[in-house]
């Protein structure tokens, strides 16, 4: 077992195994040797150790994949939208958790649910305009009417019709 | 491990993240063995993590070209290289100092500890290796690279090079104390070991940093290892020579490459095995080949098989090296074979005639059977070394001392052998190993060039044993002939198997002969068997001369005639007496003898039933015997005393004649029989070679339709030579019959062009 802190100092113990989903993890562990010390991840509020430990508590066991062989294994994965029935009721949240989920995935170097909240989020935009998109995600439109122009002209090859 | 540092915030600046990170690293690089605690790690990893993930714009980067997000890291990148500068300057003043071993030593510990050090930080610098350098390179810049080949490549540059630079301290260090070792010392093998994978771990691919590269390994340890090595095997070698014999040497060298593979294994890179052993070879080996070819053959005169295994060993590991030994080996074999024979006739100057063929087909199967055993045992039965054998063997057993320049006697004495060995009350048959023997015969036969003439031999051979019913078992003679069958095929056994046929066939034929004269007539007193043999079939030679069938056998002989003719119309009876044996007995004598005999010895006696005295001319005149003949069978009778020769050609029963044994037997070999023998048999080869000639010829005529006259020979050659060795001008006789037989004819207006006559 292995005991892990969050930024707002709640301590969660979780097995050895489920913890190392973290490459993160796993690597520190490796390096430094086992011990009986509290590991701080000052990057993680409990809320979203909580999920990320769910994550990694319904996947365990599986294999993780290899430090550096990804190019062919990452084709397939790139291709797909696809997430299995489990991970999509598991990362059905509000858009601030997800985004914190994978954050959090990302720092902890949990490449599988990293991959969950990215095709989520891709999924999010498939088949909507610009100004949709904007909107879903509360973002400003900084471009001038030349650059939006511009950027249309460029990617009109994308565009449905 | 300091606690007071505290964690810099989320979004601080390079020089306080960097003063943080700083601090971690040389912990890390210099005092590991003191530990790092998690919070220390993770800090660390967060740090250089929130830093790359910070994503306020720099602007100060001239980048501005790049497509999609900017990813920091490269100011990080940068003080990792200036660090690394500062801490491997250090480590190389340090050194030096230091020399030889003691610089070794040094190099290696900090070397572990290097590299030790740089896999931590590797990881803890994973996200920028894994965001930041991987773009980087993506992009193109290949001189970027993931943090632990970053740490080799400045090691290499600023540590590993300079000392180099000097002399090839290093280097030299190892090839010193891999001198040490060839010279008997012991010496640290595991330092060497690690220095050397050093030099491997520094050699990088620009292209993929994972993969292995042994650019530095080779030129600065494997090229000028090779080249010391090359100078002390070549001095070694040499002074070693110069004291001790060939065979040391062979000792010497052997345990020399053995030891250089060692090496390999033992802390060099596995590449290197190949470049090592190919240059020890040619110092050890290629450069003293001559020698060991030259001291080759003394070896071999003096039986030395574990030298010669270990010669063969090492010249078979270059290219060429065994040719001069087979070479060699041949004409040693062929010399131990005419020295053998040249014994066997120079002990107590034995002629050629009376040579035992027992004792001259031992003499060739030793010589045969020794280094038979050289090439298993010393040469591993290599192909090369068989085929010396096998040459060699050929020249001497078809042309020795004994053979002069006939290739008849090889084939004639082996026949003569195979006859002794299976005729009965063969000493061989009685110890079981006949079938041992045999294959002895078959080892020299393979050898044999004039197969027809041992064929011919053979033949005569078998049909005398057969007729005279002395073979020592049908199982062997059997066994034989399909020996001879396995060697060369149907044809050539294809006569002597119709000889046994006939042999059973005469055998049911006797038997129902006898059983119809029972039948027919109750007054056979004379036991009678008889063997039909067919004419082409058997070596016989009808007598040459008229024979008076005498009175008393008359009778059986026209019921057999009769009785044959029968069965088989058409079929032409030829009488062979001169093979004939008969068994008669007497009733002139007190005691009873039984008189065995020829049928001309019989037909003189019975001509003694009639009278007491007779003379010569009167014999001839009964039986039809001519003179020379009479007077041979007459003087086996004299000498055996059933006859008294007091008067000059007059012949009397003795009618006091006695023996020890009651069965007597008379019918020895006259000895013209015995001289004419040979003759004959060879005079029957040359005649079948003739035809065996010309049936080829038209064989290869009626195929080729025409042909050129020397093409034509050569193939003649080369389809007979399984047989005998013809020769050319029996080939051009032949040619000459058939052109003018009309089977072939001269093709006109091109010069020796035969065709063929359908």
């Amino acid at each position: 077992m292995v005991t892990l802190v969050t930024s707002d100092n709640e301590k969660f113990t979780a097995d050895k195994e489920v913890a190392e989903r973290s490459v993160l993890i796993k690597n520190m562990l490796e390096d430094v040797g086992e011990s009986d010390q509290p590991i701080p991840l000052p990057n993680v509020s409990s809320s979203v150790l909580k999920k990320v430990l769910e994550y990694c508590e319904h996947h365990r066991g599986e294999p993780l994949p290899a430090a550096d062989a990804d190019t062919t294994q990452d084709d397939t994965r790139k291709r797909t939208t696809d997430i299995s029935e489990w991970d999509q009721k598991f990362i059905t949240v509000d858009q601030e958790m997800l985004f914190e989920i994978i954050l959090a995935a990302n720092y902890l170097d949990i490449k599988s649910l990293l991959d969950v909240g990215c095709k989520t989020v891709a999924n999010m935009i498939k088949g909507k305009t610009p100004e949709e998109i904007r909107k879903l995600f509360n973002i400003v439109n900084d471009f001038t009417p030349e650059e939006e122009a511009q950027i249309k002209k460029e990617n009109e090859w994308a565009e449905d019709r | 491990m300091s606690r007071d540092s505290p964690i810099p915030a989320q979004h601080s600046d390079l020089a306080t993240t960097w003063a943080f990170l700083e601090e971690g690293v040389d912990h890390i690089l210099k005092k590991l063995q003191t530990g790092v605690s998690y919070s220390k790690y993770m800090s660390l990893y967060t740090v250089a993590y929130n830093y790359c993930t910070s994503s306020k714009i720099n602007n100060n980067d001239a980048l501005s070209n790049r497509t999609g997000a900017n990813l920091m890291g490269s100011d990080l990148y940068n003080h990792l290289i200036r660090y690394f500068v500062i801490h491997l300057k250090c480590l190389r003043e340090e050194s030096e100092s230091l020399q030889e071993e003691a610089l070794l030593r040094y190099y290696a510990k900090e070397w572990d500890r290097y590299t030790t050090g740089s896999n931590y930080i590797n990881r803890l610098f994973t996200y920028l290796n894994r965001h930041w350098v991987k773009r980087e390179r993506d992009e193109g810049r290949k001189n970027v690279y993931p943090v632990y080949t970053l740490a080799l490549v400045q090691w290499k540059n600023n540590l590993f090079v300079p000392i180099q630079q000097k002399h090839a301290k290093l280097a030299g260090a190892i090839l010193r104390l891999i001198e040490q070792q060839r010279n008997g010392e012991t010496i640290d093998q595991g330092l060497v070991k690690k220095v050397v994978d050093s030099f491997v771990s520094l050699g990088l691919d620009e292209t993929d940093p994972n993969k292995a590269c042994l650019d530095v390994y080779r030129e600065h340890f494997e090229a000028p290892f090779i080249n010391t090595t090359e100078k002390f095997y070549q001095k070694e070698s040499e002074s070693f020579l110069a004291e001790y014999s060939v065979s040391e040497y062979l000792k010497k060298a052997e345990e020399r490459l053995k030891e250089e593979e060692d090496r390999v294994d033992r802390y060099l890179n596995t590449q290197t095995r190949k470049a090592l052993v190919s240059k020890c070879e040619h110092v050890l080996i290629r450069e003293h080949a001559t020698l060991m070819w030259e001291s080759f053959e003394n070896l071999l005169d003096f039986d030395k098989d574990e030298d010669l295994q270990r010669m063969y060993a090492l010249l078979s590991r270059i290219p060429e090296g065994l040719e001069p030994l087979r070479q060699r080996f041949e004409a040693h074999v062929k010399k131990a074979g005419l020295l053998a024979v040249s014994k066997l006739l120079g002990e107590g100057d034995t002629a050629v005639e009376s040579l035992d063929p027992k004792a001259y087909v031992d003499a060739l199967l030793d010589v045969h059977q020794k280094n038979s055993e050289t090439v298993n045992r010393s040469f591993r039965g290599e192909a090369g070394f068989v085929a010396s054998l096998d040459k060699a063997c050929r020249e001497f057993v078809n042309r020795n001392a004994a053979t002069g320049t006939s290739n008849t006697k090889s084939p004639e004495l082996l026949a003569k052998h195979t006859d002794l060995l299976l005729r009965k009350n063969n000493k061989l048959a009685e110890e079981g190993d006949l079938e041992g023997a045999l294959n002895r015969v078959m080892i020299l036969f393979k050898y044999i060039e004039d197969k027809d003439v041992f064929q011919t031999f053979y033949t005569t051979k078998l049909s005398k044993r057969l007729i005279h019913g002395v073979s020592a078992s049908d199982e062997s003679e059997a066994s034989m002939i399909s020996k001879l069958k396995e060697a060369c095929g149907f044809e050539y056994t294809n006569k002597l198997q119709r000889m046994f046929t006939d042999m059973s066939l005469s055998k049911d034929l006797t038997d129902s002969f006898k059983e119809r004269m029972q039948q027919n007539h109750d007054d056979i007193d004379i036991t009678f068997s008889v063997m039909v043999l067919g004419t082409n079939f058997w070596p016989l030679n009808p007598p040459t001369h008229e024979f008076v069938i005498p009175a008393e056998i008359l009778p059986t002989y026209d019921r057999f005639q009769k009785y044959y003719q029968q069965k088989h119309s058409g079929r032409k009876l030829t009488w062979l007496w001169n093979y004939c044996k008969n068994e008669l007995r007497t009733n002139y004598l007190n005691q009873k003898y039984i008189l065995m005999t020829s049928s001309y010895q019989m037909a003189v006696l019975l001509q003694y039933n009639k009278n007491d005295t007779l003379s010569l001319s009167e014999l001839v005149t009964a039986t039809s015997v001519p003179k020379e003949l009479m007077t041979q069978v007459l003087a086996v009778f004299v000498k055996a005393k059933v006859l008294i020769n007091e008067e000059t050609d007059q012949y009397d029963l003795n009618p006091s004649f006695k023996s020890k044994k009651v069965r007597v037997n008379l019918n020895q070999p006259i000895k013209a029989e015995v001289k004419t023998e040979t003759a004959e048999v060879l005079k029957t080869v040359d005649e079948d070679r003739k035809f065996v000639i010309q049936a080829t010829i038209v064989r290869i005529m009626k195929a080729r339709k025409t042909m050129k006259n020397q093409t034509l020979i050569q193939e003649v050659i080369s389809q007979i030579s399984q047989r005998f060795a013809p020769k050319i001008p029996d080939i051009k006789k032949a040619i000459d019959t058939l052109l003018e037989k009309d089977y072939i004819e001269r093709v006109d207006g091109q010069r020796e062009t035969f065709a063929y006559v359908a």
